[in-house]
């Protein structure tokens, strides 16, 4: 076995215990990468020469016995729309093509802090802009499992790199299911944490009430030693939560016994697959078999949630992709006239197609006599799913439901049809709009061998039994699948 | 719903060519079409008290960021300032 | 013409508070540094970045609202103005909408001699933009963004003005309040103050007409400039049997007119939504009281107790008030028992005024004490030196820390008040002067001046004037 195929808890022994080096495991990512990267297009950016230092300085730190965050040494990639000092940080657009941000992202900075070895910065939907990583502006990442399909969005890039080991861990965001959609088209474990529990400074907005950085990992302890690095209050940050965070690494257990899931009649309707439907139930019966209490639950305006979510994050992306206009950083025309010319070619283009249609609608619905009838009304409709949330939480701890209502389709199949593509968060958006936290663990496969997800969504700052849940299933099936490549 | 294109790109700032126009139309009005279906709520939108914002301590601190730094990223630069197209009101 | 319509305008004051860094970052609010020297990755606006409210700005919002009589929203939130301009990085305002901290106060102005109150919609707080660069050599536009950041109040008024001279009155009462609670500089020519205003006329008994906004005006005087310019104009096209359009206009200062900028069709969206990078304001019941109490006596309500408890003409009360530390001496004199206020008011606003403007020193920095002033000017009032002795006096308090009575003696200031010795002094000078003498009795009532100055000459000065002239008159 290489060690580029180990887990990340492993791989962390491994080191502590001096039986390999950070620069023998980074140098094997690197050549994983070498020998794959042709065909999965995870990376917009790799940084070799700094990884190898960073593993090298790990080396020496550990040779000279100093005690090292679990985290240190392991290879890990980021999201491109994660700012990092000194590395040009694209959002995938042609926009930030060369922008290179004078300050680090607080959860990159942590990341370093606890000396993790960042490989790269990966591809992504254009500004987090989309469900297949089809709208990144330089190249359109494939899925591990079926290199015709896609990887899922808009974190695919870090989602297909995690799960062909072009990476051990990965960082991404998820603003209505950008980690947990492309974890589980690409057979990965990816958690989506509470909105406030990881700061969002140096996070390119999209929508900004939503954002949330969270993480990918093979299997759901490295899912648990990842975000433990990221949590935490940021002075920076006026939306990130002061609260303790016990070590979710630490309080890892399978036992689940007596644990209340419940199942939403809501999230098994149309436009769900049935092999989807079939595998999530039978994963929840697995999950009772272990001891957990299944209960039939209704969150009543979920079919209404996909909705709410277009227009506030549309209406907030309209305001926080403004500033992209040509005068302090990223891409100007070439040739113009006067300011409004400037403005409206370099930002015609600058912006993808994806991009340009959500910045319109944003515009919209804030508009002049359609904020009431569009805005508004989403903002009380995510008031009241957000209610309908936190009573389902008086009788359950966990709620289960499909992260993707399909398995990976095939690259270009839905990218000229704006709704069939929404479609595919139908599942995750509410899970934004309420804050909450919730994994995504593969859950089966289809008869093509395409891994599904199965979505355990907990109440707020209750990421620990989010996990626990995850954790249980997986032993309970003995582990996930890699792709053959 | 009649959504006029044109009047959005501009307060967007975008400029769409007019081969583009009716695919972004049809585009917005498939997605106007399913947002409309949300359901009336005679609710009223609350200010969250029970989650105060922590202020900010009125305390300068200046140095953190060289000009040089802060405008590496500007397309055109001239005398310390990024350059724009002549702008009087 | 003008007679026969009222004119109604509404400001809008919006103000730079004083605080050490800026509104959602921690660069440091000053003006006139080098250009782009006070900016962080925050207030240019990069990406990925996010505000945090200063607590200062709150604080002051909330003291000038209780300065204006306002319901305090303790608590509110922020919402953003969208709008493009080289001057505004992020692309919009950090702002607030339909909940603003402060709403629903007046203040009371003094026109004319009468008092009046006008209302205050609203106060709420803001960042400023930047600064655009022009020159003739550079076929471009440079962007300062230095100023990005700088908290602002705005303070809407209601239109509740009747004429320029209300405006005018306004304006200076609400610097003065700025000035007094020392949450702003009000610097005019650095832009720290600046108004937009709202003016439209109709006739008597008619609904208000049309109104125009002339945005971004920097000096006091240029408002009521512009209120008069745009008055006049409305008038003249309504006169002409013409519409007032509703339009935004710029006032040019520099050739006395306005200029339509846009008209109420092109009006700017500006789709202000709630801030998401920002939670709700909420301000402990207690703070929000804490603040009320925190605040000075403001100097409307203290130049109306000058010219109430104290006599002093309203102007001469308004100098004094309008400069907090003349204000300050002014008060502490009093307290210490000065019981000539009128006389203190002129020797503030004459000698005092002279030495700071001359000095350009604080008067506190000087050794003169109330106490001091107070025993000078008993003296003056008593008639025990006179005025002339007094300036004397004052000019050695001023730097050397002595005794009034030991500079008196030394300099022999002090007036005779021996009716005797006076009486000697009279009779000399009258026996000198017989031709006087009879002029006087001539009915040449001139000729007493002359006599009187006489004596006061051979008294080197320091005869009482008065009790001398009375001791002439009865001689002659």
């Amino acid at each position: 076995m290489e060690l580029f195929e180990y887990k990340a808890y492993e791989l962390s022994n491994m080191l502590k215990e001096k039986k390999i080096s950070s620069v023998e495991l980074t140098e094997s990512v690197f050549n994983r990468i070498d020998s794959v990267e042709d065909k999965i297009e995870a990376y917009v950016t790799l940084d070799r020469e700094n990884a190898l230092k960073t593993a090298a300085e790990v080396d020496r730190k550990i040779a000279t016995g100093d005690t090292l965050s679990l985290i240190a040494g392991i290879p890990t990639a980021v999201k491109d729309n994660i700012s990092t000092k000194g590395l040009r940080t694209t959002c995938s657009s042609k926009m930030l093509e060369n922008y290179v941000p004078p300050f680090d992202a607080k959860a990159a900075e942590m990341l370093q802090a606890s000396d993790a070895v960042l490989i790269g910065k990966t591809n992504m939907d254009e500004f987090a802009m989309g469900s297949s990583t089809e709208t990144s502006y330089f190249k359109k990442t494939k899925n591990p499992f079926d290199t015709s399909r896609v990887p899922g969005g808009s974190s695919g890039g870090s989602a297909a790199a995690v799960s062909s080991g072009e990476a051990v861990l990965a960082l991404g965001s998820d603003t209505g299911g950008s980690i947990r959609q492309p974890a589980a088209l690409c057979g990965v474990v990816g958690l989506k944490p509470t909105y406030g529990r990881v700061s969002r400074y140096g996070l390119i907005a999209y929508a900004s009430s939503l954002d949330q950085i969270g993480s990918f990992g093979r299997c759901v302890k490295d899912i648990a030693m990842l975000t433990d690095v990221i949590s935490g209050h940021d002075s920076m940050d006026a939306t990130s939560v002061n609260t303790e965070h016990p070590s979710l690494y630490e309080n890892l257990t399978d036992n689940i016994k007596g644990l209340r899931i419940g199942v939403p009649d809501e999230y098994f309707g149309k436009g769900v697959d049935d092999d989807v439907k079939e595998s999530v139930m039978k994963a929840v019966k697995e999950l009772e078999k272990n001891g957990a209490v299944i209960k039939e639950i209704s969150l009543p305006s979920t079919d209404y949630a996909l909705s709410a979510y277009y227009i506030i994050a549309s209406a907030e992306a309209s305001s926080n992709l403004a500033r992209f206009d040509g005068v302090k950083y990223g891409y100007r025309t070439e040739s113009y006239g006067s300011l409004t010319e400037m403005y409206e070619k370099t930002r015609s283009e600058g912006f993808g197609d994806e991009v340009k249609r959500r910045i319109m609608l944003g515009t919209f619905v804030l508009s002049s006599g359609f904020y009431d009838a569009y805005y508004k009304k989403a903002k009380l409709l995510q008031q009241r799913i957000q209610n309908e949330f936190s009573n389902a939480y008086k009788d359950v701890d966990i709620i289960a439901t499909p992260t993707s209502p399909f398995a990976a389709f095939k690259i270009g199949e839905n990218i000229g049809d704006p709704l069939k593509m929404y479609s595919a968060d139908i599942c995750t958006v509410t899970v934004n709009i309420a804050g909450l936290p919730a994994v995504s663990v593969p859950c089966g496969y289809n008869a093509q061998g395409l891994p599904f997800g199965l979505q355990l969504i907990g109440d707020k700052f209750c990421e620990q039994k989010v996990l626990n849940t995850a954790y249980a299933y997986e032993n309970a099936v003995g582990g996930f699948r890699s792709p053959s490549l | 719903m009649d959504i006029d294109i044109l009047h959005i790109a501009k307060l967007s700032r975008l400029k769409i060519d007019d081969s583009e126009i009716e695919s972004f139309e049809k585009d917005m009005k498939n997605i106007i079409d399913m947002v409309e279906k949300m359901p009336e709520i005679n609710e009223h939108l609350v200010l969250d008290a029970d989650h105060p914002m922590k202020l900010r301590e009125d305390k300068a601190v200046s140095g953190k960021f060289s000009r040089q730094e802060l405008m590496s990223n500007a397309p055109q630069v001239k005398a310390g300032c990024v350059v724009v197209p002549k702008t009087v009101d | 013409m003008v007679d026969n319509y009222e004119v109604v305008v509404g400001l809008e004051v919006h103000a730079e508070l004083n605080t050490e860094s800026k509104i959602y970052c921690s660069c440091k609010n000053a003006f006139g540094l080098e250009v782009n020297t006070q900016v962080c990755p925050i207030c240019m606006g990069m990406p990925g970045t996010l505000p945090t409210l200063n607590e200062k700005v709150v604080d002051y919002a909330i003291k000038m609202g209780h300065a204006l009589n306002c319901k305090i929203n303790r608590i509110c939130k922020q919402d953003r103005k969208n709008y493009f301009y080289p001057d505004l990085p992020k692309a919009y305002q950090i702002s607030q909408a339909d909940v603003p901290l402060c709403e629903n106060g007046y203040v009371n102005i003094y026109v004319n001699g009468k008092e009046k109150k006008i209302g205050v919609t609203r106060i709420h707080i803001e960042e400023d933009a930047g600064k655009l660069l022009h020159s003739d050599k550079f076929d471009g536009s440079l962007v300062d963004f230095n100023r990005c950041g700088v908290p602002l109040i705005e303070i809407v008024s209601e239109p509740d003005m009747r004429s320029s001279e209300e405006a005018k009155a306004y304006l200076e009462t609400i610097k003065s309040i700025l000035l007094y609670i020392g949450i702003s500089d009000c610097k005019m020519q650095e832009g720290s103050i600046r108004c937009d205003v709202n003016v439209s006329v109709h006739k008597p008994g008619e609904p208000f007409g049309t109104r125009c906004e002339m945005k971004n005006i920097n000096s006091f005087s240029g408002a009521v400039r512009g209120i008069e310019y745009e008055t006049k104009r409305q008038i003249e096209i309504l006169e002409n049997g013409g519409k007032v359009t509703q339009e935004t206009r710029r006032w040019d200062d520099a050739n006395g007119v306005s200029i339509s900028m846009r008209t109420k069709e092109d009006a700017q969206d500006y789709r202000y939504f709630p801030e998401p990078d920002l939670l709700t304001i909420v301000v402990d019941e207690e703070r929000v009281k804490a603040l009320k109490e925190s605040l000075p006596e403001l100097p409307n309500v203290k130049t109306m107790r000058y010219v109430n408890d104290f006599g002093l003409n309203y102007n001469d009360a308004a100098m004094i008030v309008d400069v907090p530390e003349k204000a300050r001496l002014f008060d502490e004199t009093i307290a210490a028992g000065c019981k000539a206020p009128k006389l203190l008011s002129n020797w503030i606003l004459g000698d005092i005024s002279k030495y700071m403007n001359e000095t350009g020193k604080s008067i506190y920095s000087s050794l003169l004490t109330p106490q001091k002033l107070s025993t000078l000017l008993t003296y003056i009032n008593d008639g025990k030196i006179s005025t002339a002795a007094g300036k004397t006096v004052f000019d050695i308090i001023v730097s050397e820390d002595r005794g009034i009575d030991e500079i008196i003696a030394e300099k022999s200031l002090a007036q005779v008040s021996d009716t005797a010795a006076l009486e000697k002094i009279a009779d000399e000078v009258l026996a000198l002067n017989e031709k006087s003498v009879a002029d006087y009795k001539n009915g040449k009532t001139n000729a007493l001046g002359y006599l009187v100055g006489q004596c006061m000459k051979a008294s080197k000065g320091k005869a009482n004037p008065s009790l001398m002239k009375e001791i002439v008159l009865k001689k002659l």
